[in-house]
């Protein structure tokens, strides 16, 4: 469709007013923030909202403290670019903005959120297609529909998980921040995001997602995103790979953890690298193979989009979790 | 008279009106009370039509009217031999996404629900989704009248190409695959129609050839040509994809008819992908015969093109994938089987490099291979194998003049070829390859004998210069050339000259802007009527001044006795004088290709013959990553020879456009199609044209062999260059790590897969499909 499908556009003035409108229309309502998902989902019928409720007009939401004595805090309406060109973020939490930098181009991190990019909805070359493709093709289980085409048979949906800064903030322990009519609740990042498209994220459809919380103890660790895509901008990533770790005066690997995207419906951290790495040598090849190769194991992507074979996601996923832990090392104490 | 041609590069005249967001486009036009019409598509890819119902569409509020196949029942198509289409499905879907219906109301929404309330019932037939399948198919064909699904078949042999490879020292042979891919224009297609009464129309269109929208909406309305009036709009960029008549000229002409008002269709970005007329699939099988001193003895060389379900340009395609085998290197032997095969997938079309790009990047693969073969440097290979200047080749393609030497040399010398292909450290590479295009196709593909071109220019007496051309301007600056080709002739500034394109009421006849023949063709029909003018002016202005007309020189917006020199007198009142009584200036020029240009005769030769060719030798500079497959373009040198460069700047910027759109061919675009037949990447997400980010830097050479012919010596810039940059990017890869990639895009699943079998010494590469040659086919027209 060309034109947008009709729905009450709210907007709301205070977050207090933005989740009450929440808390009243529940499912019948979406969140509009940079809106470069959810425009495209609208036109496409995949979101069919009677009610957008705009944070456009709720002050308070695009804040980005940073030091390495608070940690990280961030509001979910600040936009990827603020973020991605952050000096602070970028000498104390470097992981995060070579993950914001990742995402897109530049006009569309002007308009996207960090909110919004946690928020992503997943993603299935079945599903993001206009309504009269999904007709002639048959509706799938994730909207309008019962049957997968990706995985026939499966009760579960295989939709991508697509955001770049959801790994990035996992391998940094970070917690978010829910809020809605009944109270304010903390949720570590790692628990947020569930194992199905149909149903995504641990978070009720009056819960609004206020900020992104990084503890002072991971400052300054060191840390590498790496994404696999077609073109160096505008793509979503076929696979990705966020990597930190602190590198202590010996040369050994810290605190290390490593965290994937793309490669299944949601992001994960990669159990068991922090183990196998702590204080081991920084240079220890085998001890990085091993990292690489569960990392390689762990990843499960499927065939949700044309431009390339799980078994090409899966090897650079091997090689991005490789070459993470090199770079990491190779910089010196 | 003096015909030196002193470059120096305008912006184009419509530059600022198009930056600044001014330039008028089919969608910014807004008529009183206009309708807007959506279309409903077929879910299906071959299905027949049992029942419609537009009962329930009908009867929502806001809507119009609904049409359906019968309403406009009449076939059309572009070429004469192909009038296979109609605007709306008659009787049975050939692809998925055919136009079934379409709906005309007060707004799109209220179209959009009127769509969803049509009821059709389908009756399922086999689809034909492959070249494969589709000619293997005995039953359920695309149409009825095309068995094995084979639209047109061409079997050419010139020389003896048998004997030609028994005479070689190597011969090299490979397969090639090159998917669909699009134009992917700015500007998505639209339409606005008015029926003006007593079988007049007029309609703005985004389009290329006016003209052939004019007779493909009164072939299929059934009306006199003269009836329809056509007015391209600006065009937010053609690359072929705008050439021909489209369901939503005639649908709009039609609604407009029954209901009385304007009606609008615009089409959305993934109804231009579904509507395609992009590039076929093409598989390539291809022969080369060398001698040990590189020279090519023979050619064998076999395509099949999956089309899609209707003809479109197809015959023109398969015609120019053999025909231009010819032209660019001195071949005597060249056998060609082409076969256009139809499939239940949209329709192709003349795609920028029209048909020439994957037999191109055949040829030129093979060159190397042949050259790595005979251990030879790929750019002596490529010497030893030039034409000469007006010569004719073996399929009887006259070539006038052949600036292909010079454009080798020139990128070899600044790529620094000889010290360093083949030298630098593993995953670094350099390749070459050449290639060329028809400066304008010599022969019409509107039959009879008239002018290709025809230029009215009017001066009137305050001294205001209005050229009309049919050429349409489509950002490729044709509008700007005309006014610089006159202009030059009269004495003035190109920005003097008002040029007014494309409106077929108002303007002489022209084919279009396609097969890059606006510079040359219409460039020789505007010098024509401009010189006629520039006598008239210097005998008027002799009589007035008592001097020979030869002795007086049109420059610098005055008469005057050289160029530099003093004005004798302005402009303005040689005009006057020379139109005495009459108040107005009007002359006219035309073009009508030689004889002698128009090829030989035997089925098929009208394709192929160009008025001159354009040439382009390119080095790429590669780095390849051979554990991830990853292939980076460093840069590029790109040479072009446009016989005379008119516009330095537009020449320019048609070379990298070029080189720009044959890179993102080569590395990242092709259509995929559902194993059901509907395009899963109808989109500019997922219809990935290379960025800012992958665009590396491209030196272009302009090249100048000044063309006995063309206007000033000019010849075509803006498709020769296409596609040469993909086998000079995969002759570089060979030059970096060692293998040869014969299909496209070059994924790094492709790499990587190449390098596998190359280690494993095996030839798996997926199979080309087996065309079963029918024995009567070359004898047929």
């Amino acid at each position: 469709m060309i034109g947008l499908p009709s729905f009450r556009l709210h907007r709301p003035t205070s977050i207090e007013e933005a989740v009450g409108l929440l808390a009243e229309h529940r499912d019948d309502a979406k969140l509009l923030a940079g809106g470069t998902d959810l425009l495209v989902n609208l036109r496409h019928g995949l979101a069919t909202p009677s009610h957008i409720v705009s944070l456009a007009e709720v002050p308070g939401l695009d804040r980005i403290d940073c030091s390495p004595e608070h940690g990280l805090t961030i509001g979910a309406l600040s936009t990827l670019e603020s973020l991605a060109t952050h000096p602070g973020v970028e000498e104390s939490f470097p992981v995060v903005v070579r993950a914001a930098r990742t995402i897109s181009g530049p006009t569309l991190r002007a308009m996207g959120t960090v909110g919004g990019n946690l928020c992503l909805d997943t993603r299935c070359h079945w599903y993001n297609q206009s309504f009269f493709w999904r007709q002639a093709c048959g509706f799938c289980l994730k909207k309008d529909g019962t049957a997968c085409h990706v995985a026939p048979g499966s009760s579960l949906c295989w939709a991508a998980y697509s955001g770049d800064l959801a790994p990035a903030f996992l391998v940094l322990g970070a917690e978010i921040k829910l809020l809605s009519v009944r109270g304010e609740r903390r949720v570590p990042l790692d628990r947020f995001f569930l194992d199905d498209g149909l149903r995504k994220f641990d978070m009720a459809s009056d819960e609004l997602l206020t900020q992104v919380c990084v503890s002072a103890t991971r400052a300054h660790l060191r840390g590498v995103y790496s994404k696999l895509r077609i073109r160096g901008a505008l793509d979503y990533p076929l696979a990705g790979v966020a990597a930190a770790a602190r590198i202590a005066g010996g040369g050994t690997f810290h605190e290390a953890a490593l965290a994937l995207t793309a490669v299944g419906p949601r992001p994960f951290l990669v159990e068991g690298a922090t183990e196998i790495l702590e204080g081991l040598r920084a240079n220890d090849e085998d001890a990085i193979e091993r990292v690489a190769h569960l990392a390689r194991r762990l990843s499960n992507p499927m065939n949700t989009t044309w431009a390339m074979q799980p078994a090409y996601r899966r090897l650079r996923v091997g090689l991005f979790a490789r070459d993470a832990l090199r770079e990491m090392g190779e910089r010196g104490p | 008279m003096t015909d030196h041609w002193t470059a120096r590069s305008e912006p184009l005249l419509d530059a600022e009106e198009r930056v600044s967001g001014r330039k008028l486009y089919v969608d910014d036009l807004r008529l009183p009370d206009t309708l807007v019409a959506r279309f409903l598509r077929s879910p299906n890819a071959h299905a027949r039509i049992v029942s419609i119902d537009v009962s329930r569409a009908l009867a929502t509020p806001g809507v119009k009217s609904v049409i359906t196949g019968l309403d406009a029942p009449r076939r059309y198509g572009v070429l004469p031999v192909g009038h296979d289409e109609t605007a709306l499905a008659v009787d049975k879907v050939r692809y998925a996404g055919q136009e079934v219906a379409c709906v005309a109301a007060e707004t799109e929404e209220i179209a959009e629900d009127a769509l969803r309330k049509i009821v059709i019932q389908y009756e399922l037939l086999t689809a034909h989704l492959s070249a494969h399948s589709a000619m293997a198919a005995t039953h359920h064909l695309v149409h009825d009248d095309k068995p094995g699904n084979i639209e047109k078949e061409y079997h050419h042999s010139f020389g003896d190409s048998v004997r030609g490879l028994a005479e070689a020292d190597v011969v090299v042979a490979d397969t090639f695959y090159h998917p669909r891919v699009s134009q992917a224009a700015t500007e998505p297609h639209g339409t606005l129609a008015r029926f003006d009464g007593a079988d007049h129309w007029t309609i703005w269109t985004s389009t290329q050839t006016p003209r052939h929208v004019q007779r493909g909406v009164a072939l299929a309305l059934d009306v006199p040509a003269e009836s329809i009036r056509v007015i391209p709009c600006a065009v937010g960029g053609g690359f072929g994809g705008k050439s021909e008549t489209f369901p939503q000229d005639v649908s709009a002409a039609l609604l407009s008819r029954i209901t009385g008002a304007p009606v609008r269709i615009r089409l959305s970005r993934e109804e231009v992908f579904t509507l395609h007329r992009g590039r076929p699939e093409n598989y390539v099988r291809m022969r080369l015969g060398l001698r040990r001193d590189g020279k090519v003895t023979a050619v064998e060389c076999e395509v099949i093109q999956d089309g899609g379900a209707f003809c479109g340009y197809g015959v023109a395609t398969i015609l120019y994938s053999g025909a231009l085998l010819g032209a660019i290197y001195d071949i005597d032997n060249i056998r060609y089987d082409g076969y256009r095969v139809l499939t239940n997938k949209p329709a192709c079309g003349p795609m920028r490099g029209h048909g020439t790009i994957a037999t191109r990047h055949a040829f030129e693969a093979l060159l190397d291979q042949a050259a790595v073969a005979l251990d030879l440097d790929p750019l002596d290979v490529r010497r030893a194998n030039l034409l000469k200047p007006n010569s004719r080749t073996v399929n009887d393609l006259r070539v006038t003049s052949y600036g292909y030497p010079e454009c080798l040399e020139r990128v070899a010398e600044a790529s620094s070829w000889k010290a360093r292909r083949g030298r630098m450290p593993r995953g670094r590479g350099l390749g070459m390859a050449g290639s060329h295009y028809v400066s304008g196709a010599a022969n019409s593909i509107v039959r009879g004998s008239s002018p290709h071109s025809t230029v009215v220019i009017e001066i009137d007496p305050s001294g205001r210069v209005t050229l009309l051309t049919g050429a349409a301007e489509i950002g490729q600056g044709s509008d700007t050339v005309l006014a610089l080709v006159a202009a030059r002739r009269l004495g003035l500034e190109a920005s003097a000259i008002r040029v007014i394109s494309g409106d077929t009421a108002l303007t002489p006849p022209d084919l279009g802007s396609y097969s890059s023949r606006v510079t040359f063709m219409t460039g020789n029909a505007a010098l024509e009527a401009a010189t006629r003018l520039a006598a008239r002016l210097k005998q008027a202005a002799g009589k007035r001044l008592g001097l020979p007309p030869d002795a007086l020189v049109l420059a610098g917006g005055a008469v005057r006795s050289a160029p530099g020199g003093p004005m004798l007198l302005a402009f303005q009142d040689a005009v006057r004088m020379a139109a005495g009584g009459e108040g107005q200036l009007i002359e006219k020029g035309s073009y009508l290709p030689p004889g002698e240009a128009q090829g030989g005769r035997f089925p098929g030769s009208g394709v192929g013959p160009g008025v001159a060719y354009s040439y382009s030798a390119q080095v790429v500079e590669v780095q390849v990553n051979e554990e991830t497959g990853e292939v980076r373009v460093e840069r590029v040198w790109a040479a072009h020879d446009c016989g005379k460069a008119l516009n330095p700047q537009a020449v320019m910027g048609q070379v990298e456009g070029s080189v720009w759109m044959g890179l993102g061919q080569a590395l990242s675009e092709e259509l995929h199609y559902s194993p059901q037949g509907l395009l899963l990447n109808g989109g500019l997400l997922e219809y990935r044209i290379p960025g800012a980010v992958e665009s590396p830097p491209v030196e272009v050479f302009i090249v100048e062999s000044h063309d006995p012919e063309g206007p000033f010596g000019a010849k075509e810039a803006g498709e020769g260059s296409v596609a040469a940059v993909i086998p000079a990017l995969t002759n570089a890869i060979h030059d970096a790590i060692g293998v040869w990639i014969t299909e496209l895009p070059i994924t790094p699943e492709r790499v990587l897969a190449a390098i596998q079998r190359q280690g494993h010494g095996s030839g798996a590469k997926p199979a080309l499909p087996r065309p079963r040659r029918r024995e009567n086919a070359s004898a047929r027209p």
